[in-house]
């Protein structure tokens, strides 16, 4: 990659000239996005107190910046960043949830950085989580392991020409993908699990203070097959193709050094891009839009507040730029949902299938980005208090704090011993604070409506390390560094 | 003769666990002569028709005990006589009938245990472990002897294949890597470990008789070889029941902790790694 690649920021190296002025750390295209037409589309009341429709996901602004490509160019010029062109070609909508519109293989996300790539980036089509065992002898084996990661990850995600060798040998890539490898979207994210700071590598003393072994929830029926890891790889990419090629490149170069303890992957529908519905959120499998409420991850201070680990966040200085991934097998009992009454389903989430729009007092049909208002409706009468969407985020001053940046896929595993689909959401959550969010969010949800129809079977905490900074610096430096 | 050295950077890019898109570049074949190899490939037969004529011997004691109804020593002697076949399985891989006679698995069968195709060990480890009974195993041990029989006597007439000899070190540590960690090999008997013993004794036969060739190609990789194989040994000889004695065997592979499973794990992957390295290494096809 060339210096002027890595400089502009601009994940699109094809639409290089376009995108020469970015600014900021940002990993996509950014905007600039008008904070009262913002408010006005919230339908919020101006004496609200500063609410999550502030900060939540502005897509339908964005929307209509790409549905009007002409206007777009000089809107974004403000920005500094890669116009609209680069949107167009990321082949998705703009929120980390939405809807993925097209598959370019083209599409690169540059590896260096801040923060690491796959957590606000938007999410592609397919993704995969991967828990590992570290068998690296100590502490040396562990720094060549990080090292190794680091390498092959920046290969993987730019993208090139795979190796040859003499034919009487094994070849060095296992040629999934053809001669040249295309970034495709590639995103691979390193994350460490609490079990890693144990005795084995001098780790102890840096353990990220929220860092812990996933504890059972009340619905759980948690498979230790499919649960914890001390380390894990979040692997998305267009194809699921490119994932599994990424993942058995690095297989192959981490002999004696990583064993994989459970992996699951998963999908979310593409959309086409159709006039009107720019920017849904992907559906899962009960077939609701997943991540409508989703904070707007290009909110770049919203992110340094909810997701980032920084300064103010009671956190080891290693970990700044890091951030918490809580990863949940969720199973969904889909035929038992299929004969459940469409009403009972819209009751259980709080929101109507076909638009996600929230539920509402008058007849008529809202849209998905409409935000509900639940001072207005204290006895749940229009959104029930145990909603799904209501326990998640009741929406009040006190628990802004505790709002997620959600990233899951849909996952399909063949069938169980009854006959019935195993499938399910692979829930993926980023956050600066794993106990302000996932967990806390987690026992409000525990006993919702929506258990008769889930079951956690499996998943784990992690910490995804801060990203590597230019091609000195490797993911994990800092951690090893600070125990030194 | 002057042997070109092939592959330098082919050679060290597991070692170094990565290979960066530049260190591995496409290099001349190498050259081992042909007549260098014949040497060691004599003396891997011999190895090889050692332990067969071990494995008959063993065979036929292990079986006499099943006809004459003795369960305990039956049992005593299943794994102390599987693990001859264990150490060559390369060579006797290549008679695939036999191997599926001899050492197939329920898992390789729809019906698992009630298939009547299922034969052979694990056939007579699931009569004598699970069913603590000689009854109705007369025949399978009957059939294991002939079996046996044939293999030797196909062995001794057989050409080994450079090849195959120098990829059995590797075919072995697959074996073990696919199956011996899991602990699903003996899932009756318990006995994996004489099993894991058997397969890395085998790979490290091999690997040992082309040591000075590989030696000359690539010394870094056959130290590296080396502490591998020394690792597993280490690791295995705690689980041995009587450190002096290796004819004592080993507890059972319910006693192997996680965590040794795991230190297991680790050497094994790079040695199947480093070993899948050997034939190109030697310039063989
Ligand atoms: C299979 C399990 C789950 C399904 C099918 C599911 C589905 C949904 C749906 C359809 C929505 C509404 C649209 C949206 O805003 O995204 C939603 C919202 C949400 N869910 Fe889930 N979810 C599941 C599990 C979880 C879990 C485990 C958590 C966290 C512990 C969670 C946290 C949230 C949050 C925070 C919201 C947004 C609420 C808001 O801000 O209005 N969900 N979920």
């Amino acid at each position: 990659m060339s210096q002027s690649d890595r400089s502009s920021r601009c994940p699109f190296t094809t639409l290089q000239t376009a995108c020469q002025q970015t600014t900021s750390q940002k990993t996509k295209p950014q905007k600039t996005k008008p904070q009262q037409a913002d408010d006005r589309q919230a339908g919020h009341p101006p004496t609200d107190p500063p609410s999550p429709a502030h900060a939540e996901r502005r897509r339908f602004l964005k929307g209509a910046s790409l549905t009007g490509l002409g206007l777009g160019l000089g809107f974004t010029g403000l920005g500094g960043a890669c116009p609209a062109r680069a949107l167009a070609a990321t082949g998705h909508g703009e929120d980390v949830t939405s809807a993925p519109q097209q598959q370019d293989a083209e599409l690169r996300y540059p590896f260096h950085g801040e923060h690491q790539q796959g957590i606000v980036t938007p999410r592609p089509a397919t993704g995969m989580l991967v828990a590992f065992d570290v068998l690296a002898r100590d502490r040396d084996d562990l720094e060549k392991l990080m090292r190794v990661l680091t390498e092959r990850i920046a290969f993987l995600t730019q993208g090139g020409r795979i190796p040859e060798r003499d034919p009487l040998f094994p070849p060095p890539d296992s040629g999934t993908l053809g001669p040249v490898i295309a970034p495709d979207g590639l995103t691979v994210t390193v994350a460490v699990g609490d079990s890693l700071f144990d005795e084995r590598y001098g780790l102890a003393s840096a353990r990220p203070k929220r860092l812990q072994r996933m504890e059972g929830f009340p619905n759980d029926a948690l498979d230790a097959a499919r649960c914890h890891g001390d380390l894990a790889l979040q692997i998305c990419a267009n194809t699921l193709d490119t994932g599994y090629h990424a993942l058995r490149d690095i297989i192959k170069n981490t002999p004696g050094l990583l064993m994989v303890r459970w992996k699951q992957e998963g999908t979310v529908p593409l959309l086409p891009p159709a006039p009107g519905d720019i920017d849904g959120s992907a559906r899962n499998f009960l077939g609701f839009r997943d991540g409508s409420a989703n904070p707007d991850g290009d909110d770049e201070a919203l992110m340094d507040e909810l997701v980032w680990v920084g300064r103010d966040h009671d956190e080891p200085a290693w970990a700044q730029g890091g951030s918490y991934l809580a990863a949940r097998i969720i199973r969904n009992f889909v035929e038992r949902w299929d004969r459940t009454p469409l009403n009972e389903q819209e009751t259980i989430f709080g929101r109507r299938k076909m638009s996600g729009a929230p539920l509402s007092d008058g007849a008529a049909e809202g849209r998905e980005q409409d935000v509900p208002d639940y001072t207005l409706d204290p006895e749940g009468k229009i959104t029930p208090l145990d909603a799904h969407i209501r326990l998640a985020n009741p929406r009040t001053p006190a628990t802004e704090k505790n709002r997620i940046l959600r990233r899951p896929f849909n996952y399909s595993n063949g069938v169980e011993a009854n006959g019935q689909l195993d499938m399910g959401l692979l829930f993926l959550c980023f956050q600066a604070d794993l106990e302000a969010g996932f967990i806390t969010v987690q026992r409000r949800l525990d006993g919702e409506p929506l258990e008769e129809y889930i079951k956690p079977v499996g998943g784990g905490y992690f910490f995804v390390l801060p990203g590597a900074r230019d091609d000195n610096d490797y993911l994990g430096r800092s951690l090893l560094a600070a125990t030194a | 003769m002057k042997i070109p050295k092939p592959c330098k950077t082919s050679k060290t890019w597991i070692a170094a666990g990565t290979l960066g898109l530049l260190s591995v570049t496409a290099t001349a074949q190498a050259a081992v002569a042909p007549e260098a190899l014949v040497g060691p490939v004599a003396d891997y037969k011999l190895y090889v028709l050692d332990n067969l004529e071990q494995l008959v011997t063993h065979t036929e004691d292990f079986t006499a005990a099943i006809e004459a109804g003795d369960l305990a020593k039956a049992k005593a002697l299943y794994a102390p006589t599987r693990v001859y076949y264990e150490r060559i399985e390369p060579i006797a891989e290549l008679f695939a009938d036999l191997d599926v006679s001899i050492d197939a698995r329920e898992d390789d069968y729809e019906q698992g245990v009630e298939d009547p195709d299922f034969t052979g060990f694990h056939r007579l480890e699931y009569g004598l472990f699970h069913d603590a009974s000689t009854d109705g195993m007369k025949t399978y041990a009957q059939g294991l002897m002939a079996d046996v029989e044939e293999l030797d006597s196909r062995v001794q007439a057989l050409t080994f294949p450079p090849e195959t000899v120098v990829g059995g070190a590797a075919a072995l540590m697959e074996e073990v890597a696919a199956t011996k960690i899991s602990g699903e090999e003996d899932r009756y008997s318990r006995t994996d470990l004489w099993d894991f013993q058997g397969n890395v004794d085998g790979a490290r036969e091999i690997f040992e008789l082309f040591r000075p060739l590989a030696a000359q190609e690539d010394a870094d990789f056959v130290a590296r070889v080396e502490d591998n194989f020394d690792d597993v040994e280490k690791t295995l000889a705690d689980y041995r029941l009587d450190p002096d004695d290796p004819q004592a065997g080993f507890e059972s592979y319910d006693e192997v902790s996680d965590a040794d499973r795991r230190a297991l794990t680790g050497p094994v992957t790079v040695l199947a790694e480093d070993l899948s390295t050997l034939r190109g290494l030697l310039g063989l096809n």
